[in-house]
Formats: structure tokens, sequence, C-alpha cells
């Protein structure tokens, strides 16, 4: 009786043109679903939804600023009182007024209307613009201008830096407007025409962020397509045969278009910044399509029938194939364990993809193999088979390393292996979580919008922000609830508490303090007039006072556009964690003296660029290990199916695991911390990384299952064989991965992708190490029953079908 | 087979000729002045087609239907491009009803009858300012321009006159509804007041208010709902000269201390939430050379509200709405086919910082009043719109008397920001509290509304 493998790739084979057809079929309908393909990055996305900073930001998306773009405007030498400079501040905040999708209520700097000051008249208090109708060009001009800038404190603390060497230019955008490409040409162009000689332009905020990295995703696909070349060149320098190159290269383009046709279909986004992922799945289908095809041209010789070396084939790899997609699917799919949705969307399209490996990668790769033409020059691949018997370098390494994971030798290899391994778990355990750069992790430390940050935290304020969040609770209150005494004077309490604590921010701003300027300034300007008085009808009229003439979007940083919420913004200097802890540290017992729970509503902690950073550390520490836990689990009841052993499922995880923390002790060495990059890594890393054990495994079960006499001779042969026969193909594999990934690491402007690149080959790199030494270790010392039967059948088939051939 | 000699395309050949020849004259098929003094009605002057929606539109649209998503195409040469955008994608509508003919229904009596027993005597002196050019004095009343020849002579009279009565006080509701969820998120209530000491037709002393003929206007908005806004105020006191900027006046009462605003800050809402700005004020509210290269750039027939938009099924005037999530959007209103609208362009020649390149505004060629305005930001791309309804306040059964004739004025306005998509709908309604009335030429207005000392006084009430 044959099993089932077999009979399946009887039947399939037998109707030939009928199951290509339907594989014809179902690409027509996923090639159709391309057109729908979107490659869009959703920043939100990349955060964890259950935690509660980003429930609040989610709740909040306007305040930090999200649509703001600012440009510091600093002169080289000397102060910007100059009408140089001046000149310049004006001409870029006209010009910023048309770009795409601007705002124009909601562009601020020292020239525009906005800026004011004011001085107490016969007639009243009259407001005016710091600036006149055009920049100050005379000397006196300059002298009133700077003499009018003391008297409006809040232009001073945000609009000119401390130096008095920088002027800011804020412009806000319009959300559903907003073309994040367009509007980072524009700036960019801008900025470019504005510096000379004596200014430098330093562009942030997220607009130029996300456009930064929409340029950068352009340069994805030149990458993918090097990266495909490289594949398609090693395939060609490999295989020497155009069925050898078009089979791979046709199995993996069906793939491809199935995996992003389905997300077409689904009209899921694809998350362009891990787009290393998916190409590291066409390198696996590229690889696994190699050793398949190569395995057919073994074949096709003995049995001289392109039909039945197909068929042949796909008995004999089914097994490991799938078990190997497996794999690479769990270690894609488990990271869903994170509430990212990010993450979600790209557990489902790569895990889809690797689904799509199997049937193309163990069906279609048959019905190719047996309807093109066979090479002609197969003695090749004999001749290539027969040389693994032969002493070449790579084989006398691996018939090294055979030779120390066996015998007397396998000791001292236990030995080392043993402390390494412990070295490696005590310096993993002593990662630090989080890896804060000032400004983002996407981008390089030196990249123009890095740098731009650091200038700009170094000269005002600044872009790291906590957010504390006052709620109503009655979103249609008649009197907004932000002008509320109670919320107002929360407000400063809150701002008094964390100024006087131990961790300070650089400055703070709320509601409240506009309100303290209107009384200030309608009481005649006297500072010792700013205090508020706390009656209901006063805190109200202050904010009528300072709202009246102006637009509410002028107060959109501080105050929703219903104007019923506000928040507290606080800087801080940096975001390195140990500021990250103290601020919030700070603002949680502020938040405990001021009391969450007022009658109209509720102080929220927090949203900002501090508050979102701890959210994202956070769901790293919680999922970290459930992720990895959740792929070890699952490959290991597959593993244990798959082989009928527990014990097989335990030693196969043993290398892969030992691999991650082998990485993860690198990494602390390097100084970088665990983020969201090595969380997938780490999955894929144990996901792909498997499939070393498995070759190597089934080829031992094989290896042995042809070896006679003494159970160390057997054990030591079978071993030394499959190294020196499979681990050529773990090293083809490994290298082709490698070799998929690099570009990415090299090329990449995109830090993110860069690092998730390096880290993708590094953890590949040492599982291929790793497999190759631990795992023969474990099974020449634990010497497992299951390897006296595994697979024995299926060997015993290709072996009577060749006969029968042979015979025929 | 019948000809139709005046059809679609002569009036429109008659109106790209007339503008490729520098030629303004109102009217079609005779000059419009000569028949609105024949017979005091339009229907001499233009063809059934520019008098009748059936007819331009050939029969897809007829007099009391509904212009919506549905076939807003069919119409989208008469509307100015916000509202035909809000149409197409807002959810909002309009309802036609007929072209109103008798010039007497489409401003004030008084206004009227000034206008034609004044024309031709009005003229600009050396500084630009209208005059009167017997004695070079201010402008004595009505329309100083019947028979405009220019785009300049078309502001100078929708500047000169808003409200096109000598004094008048609007008790006003204010909303603004949230683009996304279609909820009213801001809400007032108060009264617009607006008195020319020059030019008056009604209310004596005619046509000056001694002591003030170096004013054009004085003009106040006060807020009574939200309770945190009753009697916030402002007050605007415009100068004759039309080259200078009017002062503005802010008042809190609570601070009790008048705030005097930059002269220039035209481009900014009163309080926050509306979608107004004073720039926008009746698609004229700058001081006439505060704007400038005013220019002609088109003519033709147009949708825009002149009648039946008076609701006084409602004791207080108050209007129903539509459109948007929640329904709450836009104003349901009437437009009529106006025969003939002048499209003037204007530039901020005095604004260097203002956000907008130029606006466009439409004066209907039969009362040279505003009936739609849009203004275009620095990329020449629509920014902002102001277009609203006028009524006489006579629906055949009921009538509001403005001394002895109907009322005549605005019913309602829709003020909308067409690239952040928010819209703010203001509305005429009869009185706001029991105190404050709408209506026209009350000599106590000034006392009441219009000096430093009523917003004082406002503030305590």
């Amino acid at each position: 009786m044959y099993p089932l493998r077999a009979r399946v790739a009887r039947w399939t084979l037998v109707h030939r043109k009928a199951a290509l057809a339907v594989f014809g079929l179902l690409t027509l309908f996923f090639a159709a679903g391309l057109p729908r393909v979107q490659l869009k990055t959703i920043f939100s996305d990349l955060l964890p939804q259950d935690d509660p900073f980003v429930q609040v930001y989610k709740d909040h998306p306007g305040f930090g600023s999200p649509l703001t773009i600012m440009t510091m405007i600093r002169r080289k030498n000397g102060d910007i009182f100059n009408d140089e400079t001046l000149g310049k501040v004006w001409d870029y905040t006209r010009a910023i007024d048309r770009a795409p999708a601007v705002d124009h209520e909601q562009i601020l700097s020292v020239t525009t209307e906005k800026a004011r000051y004011a001085e107490a008249t016969p007639e009243g208090i009259d407001m005016r613009p710091l600036m006149g109708d055009h920049p100050p060009a005379t000397p006196d001009e300059i002298a009133g201008f700077r003499a009018h800038i003391d008297e409006a404190p809040n232009v001073r603390q945000f609009l000119i830096s401390r130096d008095n060497r920088s002027a800011l230019v804020l412009a806000t955008f319009i959300e559903r407007k907003l073309d994040y490409g367009q509007v980072f040409d524009f700036v960019e162009q801008l900025a470019d025409r504005t510096a000379d000689a004596q200014h430098e332009i330093y562009v942030a905020g997220m607009p130029i962020l996300i456009g930064t990295v929409y340029r950068y995703e352009h340069q994805m696909v030149a990458i993918s397509a090097v990266t495909v070349g490289v594949i398609v060149l090693a395939l060609v320098f490999y295989m020497r045969s155009v069925v050898g190159v078009l089979t791979p290269i046709l199995t993996s383009a069906t793939a491809a278009i199935w995996a992003f046709g389905f997300v077409g279909w689904l009209g899921i986004s694809i998350e362009p910044l891990l787009m290393v992922v998916p190409l590291l799945l066409t390198a696996r289908s590229f690889s696994h399509s190699v050793q398949f095809t190569e395995r057919y041209f073994e074949v096709y010789p003995e049995v001289a029938d392109r039909r039945r070396a197909a068929e042949l084939t796909m008995s004999v790899m089914m097994v490991p194939s799938v078990l190997g997609i497996m794999t690479d699917i769990l270690g894609i799919v488990v990271v869903v364990a994170a509430p990212i949705p990010a993450m979600v969307r790209h557990a489902i399209f790569c895990g889809m993809w690797a689904v799509w490996l199997i049937p193309t990668g163990c069906v279609l790769i048959s019905l190719l193999l047996a309807s093109l033409p066979p090479p002609r020059n197969l003695h090749r691949f004999k001749d290539r088979k027969v040389s693994a018997g032969r002493p070449g370098i790579l084989v006398r390494l691996l018939g090294g390393i055979a030779a120390l994971v066996t015998g007397k030798r396998a000791r001292v290899t236990t030995a080392l292996a043993l402390a390494g391994s412990a070295a490696a778990v005590y310096v993993a355990s002593q990662i630090q979580i989080g890896n804060p750069v000032e400004g983002t992790n996407l981008l390089r430390y030196d990249s123009e919008f890095n740098t731009a940050v650091r200038a700009i935290n170094g000269s005002f304020p600044g872009v790291n922000t906590l957010e504390i969040v006052l709620e109503a609770k009655d979103q249609d209150a008649p009197i907004a609830t932000s002008q509320h005494q109670d919320t107002v004077f929360t407000e400063l309490a809150l701002q008094r508490a964390l100024e006087a604590g131990d961790h300070p921010p650089r400055a703070s701003l709320s509601f409240a303090d506009y309100l303290m300027e209107a009384n200030r300034l309608f009481s005649g300007g006297d500072p010792r007039w700013a205090p508020l008085d706390p009656r209901e009808r006063s805190v109200q009229a202050a904010a009528v006072g300072a709202m009246m003439g102006s637009s509410a979007k002028s107060f959109s940083h501080i105050l929703d556009p219903g104007m019923q919420n506000s928040t507290v913004s606080l800087w801080y200097k940096d975001n390195k964690q140990e500021t990250v802890d103290g601020a919030l540290q700070a603002a949680r017992a502020a938040v405990d003296q001021v009391g969450a729970d007022h009658p109209d509503f509720r102080v929220r902690l927090g949203t900002g660029t501090i508050a979102l950073q701890e959210a994202v550390n956070r769901v790293i520490a919680r999922y970290q290990w459930v992720v990895i836990g959740g792929v070890n689990l699952f490959i290991f009841l597959l593993c244990a199916g798959a082989y009928r052993s527990f014990t097989a499922g335990a030693m196969l995880l043993v290398p892969v695991n030992l691999a991650n923390e082998g990485l993860l002790a690198a990494m602390h060495m390097l100084g970088v911390g665990l983020d969201v990059n090595s969380l997938i890594v780490a999955a894929i890393g144990v996901g792909v990384g498997i499939d070393y054990g498995i070759y190597l495994l089934s080829r031992i079960c094989e290896e042995l299952q042809q070896r006679h006499g003494t159970a160390d001779a057997r054990w030591s042969a079978a071993l030394g064989g499959a190294l020196r026969t499979t681990g050529r193909a773990i090293l083809f594999t490994a290298t082709i991965m490698i070799m998929a990934i690099l570009p990415w690491y090299l090329m990449s402007g995109l830090k993110f992708v860069a690092d998730m690149g390096l880290l993708l080959i590094a953890i590949m790199a040492i599982n291929m190490v790793l497999s190759l030494i631990v795992l023969p270790l474990l099974v020449w010392w634990i010497r497992p029953a299951f390897a006296e039967k595994h697979n024995s059948e299926t060997t015993t088939l290709i072996n009577n079908s060749i006969k029968e051939e042979f015979v025929c | 087979m019948k000809t139709i000699r005046y059809d679609r395309g002569y009036s429109r050949r008659k109106f790209l000729g007339d503008a490729a020849r520098g030629v303004l004259s109102c009217g079609v098929l005779m000059p419009l002045a000569k028949a609105i003094a024949a017979t005091g009605d339009v229907s001499k002057a233009y063809p059934e087609e520019l008098l009748s929606i059936e007819a331009y539109t050939k029969g897809r649209i007829k007099t009391g239907d509904i212009i919506d998503a549905s076939n807003v195409e069919v119409v989208k040469d008469l509307l100015e491009p916000v509202r035909f955008e809000q149409i197409r994608t807002m959810g909002r509508k309009l309802k036609v009803v007929k072209t109103t003919t008798d010039v007497m229904r489409l401003s004030p009596w008084e206004y009227i009858e000034a206008t034609l027993s004044n024309s031709g005597k009005a003229g600009f002196d050396a500084r630009g300012n209208v005059v009167n050019k017997a004695d070079g004095k201010p402008w004595i009343g009505g329309n100083p321009f019947p028979d405009p020849k220019s785009g300049l002579e078309l502001f100078a009279a929708q500047t000169m006159s808003w409200g096109r009565h000598d004094a008048s006080f609007y008790a006003v509701n204010m909303y603004t509804t949230e683009v996304a969820s279609g909820d009213v998120k801001f809400s007032y209530s108060g009264g617009w007041a607006e008195m020319s000491p020059i030019g008056r037709v009604s209310m004596d002393p005619k046509p000056y208010w001694p002591g003030h003929e170096d004013k054009l206007r004085y003009q106040s908005i006060f807020f009574l709902t939200p309770q945190n806004y009753r009697g916030t105020s402002f007050l605007n006191v415009w100068d004759y000269d039309a080259s200078t900027f009017p002062a503005l006046y802010g008042y809190v009462p609570e601070f009790r201390r008048i705030r005097q605003f930059p002269a220039e800050q035209r481009f900014e809402p009163l309080l926050p939430g509306l979608t107004l700005f004073l720039s926008d004020a009746w698609g004229a509210g700058d001081p006439l050379y505060t704007w400038g290269n005013y220019k002609i750039v088109g003519r033709g027939p147009f949708l825009a509200g002149l009648s039946e938009s008076w609701n006084a099924a409602h004791p207080n005037w108050e209007h129903t709405t539509h459109g948007g999530p929640k329904g709450q959007t836009f104003w349901d209103a009437t437009v009529e086919l106006v025969p003939e609208t002048i499209i003037v362009e204007a530039e901020p020649v005095k604004f260097p910082r203002a956000p907008v390149s130029k606006k466009r505004v439409w004066f209907d060629a039969r009362n040279q009043a505003m009936v739609g305005m849009v203004t275009f930001d620095r990329n020449g791309q629509p920014y902002r719109s102001f277009d609203g309804a006028y009524s006489l306040y006579d629906n055949g059964s009921q009538k509001f008397m403005d001394g002895q004739h109907p009322y005549w004025s605005w019913a309602h306005v829709t003020a909308s920001d067409i690239q952040t998509g928010s819209v703010s709908r203001l509305e005429q309604v009869r009185q706001v509290e029991n105190t404050h009335f709408s209506g026209a030429n009350n000599p106590q207005i000034y006392d009441k509304y219009l000096t430093q000392l009523a917003l004082m006084r406002l503030g305590l009430k």
C-alpha cells in the first residue's frame, strides 16, 4: 500500500493538464486582485492597540501636533535680528502657505498676525502683530520688533530660540487632503531654496517623517529588484539549465502573485517597512525549488520518465517541504499575538504567502518539471552528487564538524557548547527593552530628519512631549469643559506639580497658560494680573478673552476641535529610557495628586512621543516571550507529530532557541535594545531557522536506516553522511537567504529596514551554525528511537520505484 | 420646425461677445436698466431660457425640483465651485423656485426708489471715494451705480451699503457643524447691528447724520449664548475713506475693558468655531481699496437664493437643515435662476499676509446684490465661500413689515471652508431672547448697539 502522499502525487501527475489549468485559473483570479494592492505605512498601526497610552492617543489623535511641520531657520553667525534673516522667516512663512493641503489658518511664526504683543492705550488694550506689513528692514524697525518680542512671552519661548539664533515656523496640514510625498517634496525644495551660506534650515514633524519614509519606500522597490536579480543570478550560476532556472522562478512568481492578489482582494494594505520578510520568503521559495529540482534531476536519469520522476520527487519531498513551510508559517503568524495591527496585516500577507508555497512549491513545481523538457547536462547533478563523497573544502569542513560532534571529541564540543549557551543565556537576559533614538528609530542617526529633530530639540522645547489629557465626560457640554474652572485649575495644578518635581519638563503648556495671558493683557499687560481668579465666571471670561478674534484651530495643539477635551503638554529634553521613566513616574504622581476623576472630566495619562515610546516598549516586554513561547509550542507539536516523537520536537527547538539567545546576547553587547524588529526577527528566526534542523534530522534518519554495524558506528556514519550531504543543502539555503537579505542591509536608507535585515542575516547565520553543531550533538547523545523509523517507507518507496522502472 | 431665435447659445454668445468687446451692458434682449425703468420688471430684458430653469435645462430640472448629487451636473455652469462640490459630495441640496422678475421684490422699497431717483449722480473723488458729483460730498442714498460699468463700481456699491437699510438689527443664530461627525459643535446666538450715517433714505436726518459724515458705517455684533460668551461683543467703526481700515474693538464683560484688535486682522473668525472671517461679510467685508485689481471676469446666469427664503412657518423664522452625517450641515434653501450675474474678481492688495490670492463675487445684474462669493488660496485653489439667501418677508399670506412695505433682508447664510470641509450656518431670526428683535431703521439702534458704552451695557444684561 503506497502512503497517502504517493497516491496524491500519482493522481496529480496523472491529471497534469487539469491540474495546470486549475493553477492557471487561480493565478488569473489572484492576478485580478493585484491592481487593488496598496503599499501603505499606517504609523498608528505600528502601536499596540490595547495599551492604555495608545488608547488615549487613539481617542485624542490631535494632541501632540501630529499634522504639524516645524521648520527651524537658524542663523549660522549672529542672531536672527537682522533684515536678511527676518526676511527669510517672512518669505518662508508666506511660501509654506502655498504647500499642498496646508491649513491656511494654522501657520505660525513671528511674522504672522497670530504672534502679537499688547499695549495699553487710552481706548483699551491694543493687540498688534509683532511684525508689521513687511519684515523689519531698518535698524529702528528691527529694534522695535525686538522690543515687542519681549512683551510676548509665549513667542519668546516657542517661536524664537533662547540664544536668539533660530526662529521656528509651524504649519499644520489638513489630514484628509494630505499627500505626504507631495508635501515632503514641496517643503524640501522650499528648505533648499531658503538655506544659504548664512542660514541652516531644519525641518521636522510627523508629515516630514512620513514623507521621508514614503520616499525610501520607493527605494525599496529598487532593492527588491536587486534582491530578485541576485537570487536569479545565483540560480543561473548554480543550475545552468533552462528548466533549473525557469522552474524556481515560475513557482516563486506564482506564489508571489497569489500572495499579493490575495491581500488585494481582501483590501488589506501591505506594510512596506516589513517588505524584507516577503523577500525572505521569496528566497525561501527559490531555495526550496532548487532542492526540489535537484532531487528531480537526480531521480530522472534513474527512471527516464518526466512524469514518473516528478511523481516520485513530489512524493519524497512533500513531507519535509510541507513541514518546513508550516514552521515558516507559524514563525510568521505567531506575531499576531502582539496587538499591533500592522503586524496582524503583515502576518496575514506573509503567512498566506508562505501557505501558497505549499501548492506552488510541491504541486506546481512537479507539474512544471513533468511538462518542461529535461536538461541535457544532467550528468552535472549526478557528478555533483557523487562528488559529495570527495574531500572538497566544503566537504572537509563538514566532515570536520562531523568529527567534532561524534566520538570522544563530542564530550569537549558538548562542554564548550554548554558553556557558550549558558553565557549566551546570561548575557541575553541583561538586554534592555527599547531602542531610543532622538527623533525616530525608522531612520538613521545622521538622517536629515533626526539631525533636524536634534537641532530643534537643542534650541526649542522640542518634539519629545508627554500629553496628559483632560477628557470631558459630556462631549456636548453647553459650556465647553475645557473652559470650566475645575479643568483649568487642574491643568495648572498638574503643571505646578510636574515643574516642581524630581523630573521637571523643560517646558509645559496648557490652555490655562493662554487664559493667564488673556487675563494679563485684558488687565493692562502687567504680569501681576496673569494669575486667574478661581471663580467659574472669571475663568470662562479669560477663555473668551483668549479666543475671541481667533480660530479654534489656533488652539488645536491643546484643545480638541470641539473644545471639550484639553491637554497639558510637557516637553522633555530627550527620549532616553531614564527620561521616559522619570517623566512617567512624575506624571503618575501628579495625576494622583490632582485626582484622575473629576465631576466633569477625567485625567488620562497620556499620549505624545514619550507615552507612545513607553507603550511600544511595554508591548515588547509583554509579548517577547509570548511570541517565542507560542512559536516554540506550535513548532514542537508540529515536529513531534511529523516525526511521531516528542523527543524530535524538543531536539529541533534547542538550536533555534539557542540561536535566538545568541542574537540577543550579541545585540546586548553591541548596545542595541529589544524593539519591534527583534520581536519579528525572533519569531521568524525560530520558524525559518528550524528548517535546517528538519533537513538535517530527516537526512540523519535516512542515513541511519541505511547503515549497519555497531551503534556508535551507525550513528557516527549517519551524522557524518547527513552533515556532508544535507549540510551542503543547509549552507546553500542559508547562502540564498543571506544573499536575499543582504541588499536590504546594505542599500536601505531606512534604519528600521536595514536593522531588520541585519538581524535576520545574523539569526540565519547563527541558526545555520548551531544546527550543524548542536543538533548533531543532541542526536549523538540522545540517539532517539524515532530516527530508526522516520520516513523509512518513503525511502523504501523510492528505492522500490526506481527498481521497478529499471525492470520495465 | 420652429426656430428658436433666442436659444441658450444666443445668450451665451451675447455675454461672451460683450465681454470680448469690454462692454458691460446688462440685459440680453434690451438694456436691463431700460426694462426696469419702463416696467419695473426684467422679463423683457431676457429670453425665456434665462428666466426659467425648465427652459435653461431643456426640461431636465423644473421649478419645484431639488438639485442634488444626482442632477447637479446639469446645472454645474450655474453654481460656483464650492456649492457644486458640496452638492456633489456632502449631500447639500437646493430647491428651485420661480425666477423673480419684479425688481421691487429684490431690495428694500426705499432703497430702490432712491436708486432710481439718484441714478447717474454718483462718481469717485480724487481719493476714489464715492461721492455725490454735484457737491463732492458723501453719497446720498440708494445704489450709486445701478448701471455698473466696472467691477469697481459694483464693489463700491456693495461696500457702501451691506443690508440696504439705513440701519438694521439682525437677531442671529450661528452654528458650525463638525465635518466628520456631522454634530453641531459650536452654537452661538446674538445680534448684528449696522447703521449708515450717510446715504440715508429712510431714517432722519437724511441723507447725512450730522457730525458723522466722515463715517461710512457703525457695525457691531454681540453674543448671548452660550452663557460664557454672554455679552462678548465687537464694534467696527468704518471711516468713509475707502482706503482706511475700520477700527475693531472687542469687549468681554468680566474684564470691563475694551480691547482693540489689529485693524488688518480680517482673516480670522470673530469667535472660535465660526467659518466666517470679517473679510467675508457680504462679500465685501473690507474697505474698498484694501482690495484692488477689480475686474469683470464673466457674465451669465446663476442659481441663487433671492426669494421664498423667509421661514414664516416658524414663529421665530428658524430654518430647517439637511446634509452631512446628521442632517445638520446645510440649510434647506431655495434658489432661483438669476438671468444674469456679473462676476468680478479682486485681489487683497493691502493684506500682505492674506491667505487668499483673490476673491470672485457674483452680483445679480437685476439689483447688483452679491449672490455668491468664493475666495481662492494663494495657489489659486477654491478656499472659502459665502452664499446667502435674500427674501422679501412676504409669502402671500404673511408679511413682516418695514414701515410701509414688507421687510426685505437676508434670511440665511452659509460660510464654508471647502478645504477643511468646515461649514458655518447663520440665520436671521425674529428675536433672540425677548429683548432683541430683527428689523430695520430703528432710530435707537446707535445708542443701543453701536457705541463702546452700548457694548458695556449689553454685557450687563
